[in-house]
């Protein structure tokens, strides 16, 4: 018979992060047999229901990976900065470059090395870096979970004296088992570097999350032909085939992008607030707007005559980047609600909706009639009254005069489909 | 890898009653993490086991919860190694790398006697 591990000498020495992590692992454990089993060191992996996952223990995790350290040591002759990672977010090597600009940089920003657990680290970031943070542990997530192959994600370490920024690309490897994803990690200071980099200016109040992303200089040059304008729920900002006059950069409102099918209500492809702008496709080469854009949440926005605006667009590099990165999440957001309004279920494209106003809103009460609902999601009002009486008897949500108030944040995400999550990571991605 | 482990260590058996002795057989169901530590010692363990105290015959499948996480969730598993006895009922489990024998046996509901 084969004795219990007992105190197997480990390949690493328990650490911060790890302890950390195996905490966390217990936490997911009930019942007595499986505490005792876990306190015994008799536990290799433990199930997280949330994401549906294996998690290895990390005394596991050295024990099966201890060998496959050295083949891996031929990135360290790579001059980016490299980190691999297993499927529970394990860091089986970092590469020399990595290490190098870690000390650097005062070991800040998920400054990992092999044998620690990355989302630990996430869960360890100081409370000044927390949204940085979570954003980065959710994209793994959805990397490491086969949703997304690739994703973007832009870091500022707050914490350090001299702030510091990097962009962290998270890519899923398919093949190469224990292998299964590539951080590469580019800091906006490093020179050789520079064009990766948006300097970020954001002007105090300016709230609109496009015109932050841009450098100083060039949000001074379209400062004077900014108008703020006041926009009011219901009002049509442009209609299918109407000639785009002015394009407007969301503050606090919120626009929904609708389009029209004859015979058939509107049915809402897109959703705008303070992260993206109204009339993108000027820049893009076109003159007429190919939906219509109502105004869904009353608020502010800055408005900018149409001709100022191309010009300024073929001008500024920089503005091109930023407008161009937004078109593609654009698109991004229609395809996905495309998909969704053809293939889910009222009730779970109900709590989407709800969902990405509130986050664009950022409030959780909002005024919304049933009918206004229908026109978005495409479906009859009876359809959305069973729908939202089914989410307020499950006290989800409050629903009183057309005023909606989310009462349940977590128990939405719940009701909703996959693709609050995937249209959410978009939002997450740099500007 | 755990492939190949589960097609050694699933014994084909006739279903339902062992021929010669006219026993039950037990099938079980055993959860583990690829070729961590204590799963390979949770294989080995119940494999000594089986050969000398399920001579007549079981079943056993083994489930690598690393590739399929999610029937391990369905199942109700909240931890690797784990091994979970199907039939004969009542059902039991029995959590941890199986080093202790009189326990496995007994959530086995083989009598102690017969546990060495």
């Amino acid at each position: 018979m084969i004795d219990a591990p007992g105190s197997a000498d480990p390949v690493l020495t328990p650490n911060k992060t790890e302890v950390a992590f195996k905490a966390w692992l217990r936490r997911l454990v009930t019942g007595a047999a499986e505490l005792e089993a876990f306190d015994a060191g008799e536990i290799d992996a433990v199930m997280d229901r949330d994401s549906g996952c294996a998690h290895m223990l990390p005394e596991a995790q050295s024990a099966l990976h201890a060998s496959s350290r050295v083949p891996l040591s031929m990135f360290d002759a790579l001059p980016g900065e490299v980190c691999l990672l297993d499927a529970s977010g394990l860091v089986l090597m970092v590469n020399k470059a990595w290490r190098a600009s870690g000390t650097r940089h005062g070991r800040a920003g998920l400054d990992v090395r092999a044998g620690e657990n990355f989302f630990a680290a996430c869960g360890d970031a100081p409370e000044s870096e927390r949204t940085n943070a979570d954003a980065v542990a959710a994209g793994l997530r959805s990397v490491l979970g086969g949703l997304r192959q690739s994703l973007r994600v832009r870091y500022v370490c707050s914490s350090q004296r001299a702030r510091s920024t990097f962009a962290l690309t998270m890519t899923a490897t398919s093949a190469q088992v224990p292998v299964n994803a590539l951080l590469t990690r580019e800091w906006e200071s490093d020179p050789g570097l520079k064009r990766y980099r948006i300097t970020p200016a954001a002007p105090a109040g300016v709230e609109n999350r496009l015109l932050a992303a841009l450098p100083a200089k060039d949000y001074a040059r379209l400062e004077g032909d900014l108008e703020p304008v006041k926009v009011t729920y219901g009002e049509i900002l442009y209609e299918p085939g109407d000639r785009m006059r002015h394009v407007y950069f969301p503050d606090n409102c919120l626009v929904s992008l609708l389009t029209l099918v004859e015979g058939h209500r509107a049915l809402e492809v897109g959703l705008v607030g303070r992260e993206g702008m109204i009339g993108v496709r000027l820049a893009l080469g076109g003159s007429e707007s190919p939906v219509r854009a109502l105004v869904q949440g009353t608020g502010t926005a800055l408005r900018m005559n149409a001709e100022r605006f191309v010009r300024e667009f073929h001008r500024s590099q920089t503005l091109q980047r930023v407008l161009l990165q937004f078109a593609d999440r654009l698109m991004g957001q229609v395809s996905q609600t495309a998909a969704c309004n053809r293939f889910h279920v009222v009730d779970a494209r109900l709590a989407r909706w709800l969902l990405l106003t509130a986050d664009r809103m950022r409030s959780a009460t909002f005024h919304l009639t049933h009918g206004f609902i229908a026109d978005m999601l495409g479906v009859r009002r009876e359809g959305v009254t069973v729908a939202a009486v089914a989410l307020q008897r499950r006290g989800i949500i409050r629903y009183r005069r057309g005023n909606i108030t989310v009462l349940d944040r977590k128990g939405l995400e719940a009701a909703s489909c996959s693709c609050y999550r995937n249209l959410k990571l978009m939002d997450t991605e740099i500007p | 890898m755990a492939r190949s482990e589960r097609a050694v260590a699933s014994k084909r058996m006739k279903k339902g009653v062992a021929a010669e002795s006219g026993t039950t057989v037990v099938v079980m169901r055993l959860y583990i993490a690829g070729r961590a530590p204590n799963s390979v010692k949770a294989i080995a363990n119940l494999d000594a086991i089986c050969r000398q105290h399920f001579k007549a015959g079981y079943k056993l499948e083994i489930v690598d919860v690393c590739e399929y996480p999610r029937r391990a969730l369905d199942d109700g598993i909240l931890v690797t190694p784990s091994l979970a006895k199907t039939s004969p009922s009542p059902g039991a489990n029995v959590i941890g790398n199986l080093s202790d024998t009189s326990s496995v046996l007994a959530a086995l509901g083989v009598r102690s006697a017969s546990a060495t």
